[in-house]
């Protein structure tokens, strides 16, 4: 009876073994999986998704006014907090001020933009009202594009600054004419550049803010735009990979936002030959509504934005 | 660690608690699958080669007495245990004159051992079988029901995008794939043990036929 529970024992004991044997080997292969994933990932980058542009159209929002509105002439990109790339979705919001038309010469057709994150898009506070930002908020767009309307637009500010140091505006009317002399003189760089009214048109989202026509009451700030679009991008469900050919595909889409944020309508200006981009982003619209709160310096009335969805990026 | 970009890793960090169960018992069944095949493998192949050189031996002399000797070196081959035990039915009965009684007791000693061997051999082997057949069925449930989650959940953000569809499903086939990894091993295993046993045990039929005469006709 001993003799034969010995060899029993011996056999459980050598199973026992076995057991513990395939169980480290288990996670000795679950480990080197893991390992694998993660190196293969180093050595791969990211699949390019979706590459969003939102800029709005020009002459789309409204009566935003230059001596009033210190953002007036900017271009403000909200992207992903990385830098823009390829790979990532983007989001460019420009706004478009035909009082700084001039400033574009040498790509009159072309919209300039300048890109930057959301994270760094400051809002404007009451006591920015001023020359200043204006100016230094001009300042990289020109840098990127034209390196002698920069200068010339330094010279400015620089100008502009010895007069608020000397004089120190306190009403408003003071503020208009400095902004108006400030207006001048970057038109006439701008001519003396060569450039063409058009060039301007695309650059930035305010639309004709200067003239005071459009279909909003006021041209939206920088930050705004690029709040809301990064609300938009969150919630555009789109997969590049569904469409078969994504060359072209870009969509033009208004929107009218009421004061309380809601999107009060949406109108597609040009829609693309893909019925699912197009849905993808009436739905996004849709998902994105109500919108935050329209800031206080854009007034009661409603605004316009425009925006251009496409799968490939920036690449207008 | 196991976020989204490690793959399946990642999915399985958002896989529901069916899914985690399912994919444990696969785990599990695995782990003694691989503990089985490495234990008997050796078994088996052992109580084969053993078997052979004993066969090769006992037939080579023809003598019982040098035969059970000889069977102290091979103590894991299914043949030499057989014989070992008639060898010790045989010592055992004093009175060798009744050739009758001494064949069928040392038939009977012969026959018990060799089933005895036989149960030793087939031992565990029918789990591979049945994680062969299950395992599978297992992983398809993990799947069915992460894609009935997956569908619940896209009901409930009312978005079929392919981004909203495609990760739950990913999720959900792990469970398959998991299911499988688990059974395939584990079949191939049972064929090979299955026909290897079957050819010891062929053997144990034909020759303690041959053992029960060798000691009958002993001098």
């Amino acid at each position: 009876m001993k003799n034969s529970q010995k060899p029993k024992e011996h056999a459980e004991r050598k199973f026992s073994y076995w057991l513990f044997a395939a169980a480290a080997a288990h996670v000795l292969v679950l480990f080197l999986a893991m390992y694998l994933q993660i190196l293969d990932l180093g050595r791969h980058a990211q699949p390019k998704i979706v590459s969003v542009s939102l800029i709005s159209l020009p002459g789309s929002a409204g009566s935003h006014q230059f001596s009033e509105k210190p953002g007036g002439a900017e271009a403000v990109s909200a992207a992903s907090p990385s830098t823009p790339s390829p790979s990532k979705k983007t989001v460019a919001v420009e706004k478009a001020a035909s009082d700084v038309a001039p400033v574009e010469p040498k790509k009159p057709k072309k919209a300039v933009k300048v890109k930057k994150t959301v994270p760094e898009v400051k809002p404007v506070t009451p006591k920015k009202v001023s020359v200043e930002p204006v100016v230094s908020k001009t300042k990289p767009k020109v840098i990127e594009k034209q390196p002698d309307i920069s200068q010339a637009l330094e010279r400015l500010k620089q100008t502009v600054d010895k007069k608020t140091a000397t004089s120190q505006p306190t009403s408003a009317s003071s503020l208009n004419d400095a902004l108006a002399q400030l207006q001048k003189k970057v038109k006439i760089e701008g001519d003396q550049a060569g450039t063409g009214r058009g060039g301007v048109r695309g650059s930035s989202s305010g639309g004709r803010g200067g003239s005071g026509n459009g279909y909003g009451s006021g041209g939206t700030s920088a930050p705004y735009k690029a709040e809301i679009a990064s609300i938009i991008m969150h919630n555009w469900e789109f997969s590049k990979l569904l469409l078969k050919n994504s060359y072209g595909m870009e969509v033009y889409v208004r929107i009218n936002v009421l004061p309380n944020g809601t999107i009060n309508q949406i109108i597609f200006d040009k829609k693309a030959p893909s019925e699912y981009l197009n849905n993808s982003v009436k739905k996004a619209l849709e998902k994105s509504s109500p919108l935050p709160v329209l800031p206080k310096e854009e007034g009661t009335k409603d605004v316009w934005i425009g925006f251009v969805f496409t799968p490939e990026g920036i690449e207008k | 660690m196991l976020d989204s970009k490690l793959g399946i890793f990642g999915l399985l960090s958002d896989a529901g608690p069916v899914v985690l169960f399912v994919l444990f018992v696969l785990l599990s069944f695995s782990i003694v699958s691989w503990a089985i095949i490495a234990f008997k493998f050796g078994y088996v192949r052992k109580s084969l080669n053993e078997s052979k050189a004993f066969l090769d031996y006992f037939f080579e002399i023809y003598n019982v007495d040098k035969a059970f000797a000889e069977s102290e070196n091979y103590r894991k081959g299914s043949l030499p245990r057989v014989f070992r035990s008639g060898y010790i039915e045989y010592r055992a009965l004093g009175d060798k004159a009744d050739i009758r009684q001494l064949k069928v007791r040392i038939a009977r000693a012969v026959k018990r051992e060799a089933n005895a061997e036989s149960k030793r051999l087939s031992s565990l082997v029918p789990f591979l079988a049945t994680v062969g057949n299950t395992a599978p069925f297992i992983g398809l449930f993990g799947t069915v029901w992460g894609i009935m989650t997956s569908f619940h959940n896209i009901g409930a953000t009312q978005s079929a995008s392919l981004a909203a569809v495609a990760p739950g499903i990913s999720e959900a086939l792990v469970a398959t794939a998991a299911g499988l990894a688990a059974a395939i091993p584990a079949v191939m295993a049972y064929n090979y043990f299955t026909h290897q046993i079957s050819i010891i045990e062929r053997d144990l039929e034909e020759f303690s036929s041959d053992f029960v005469a060798a000691f009958i006709n002993e001098p």
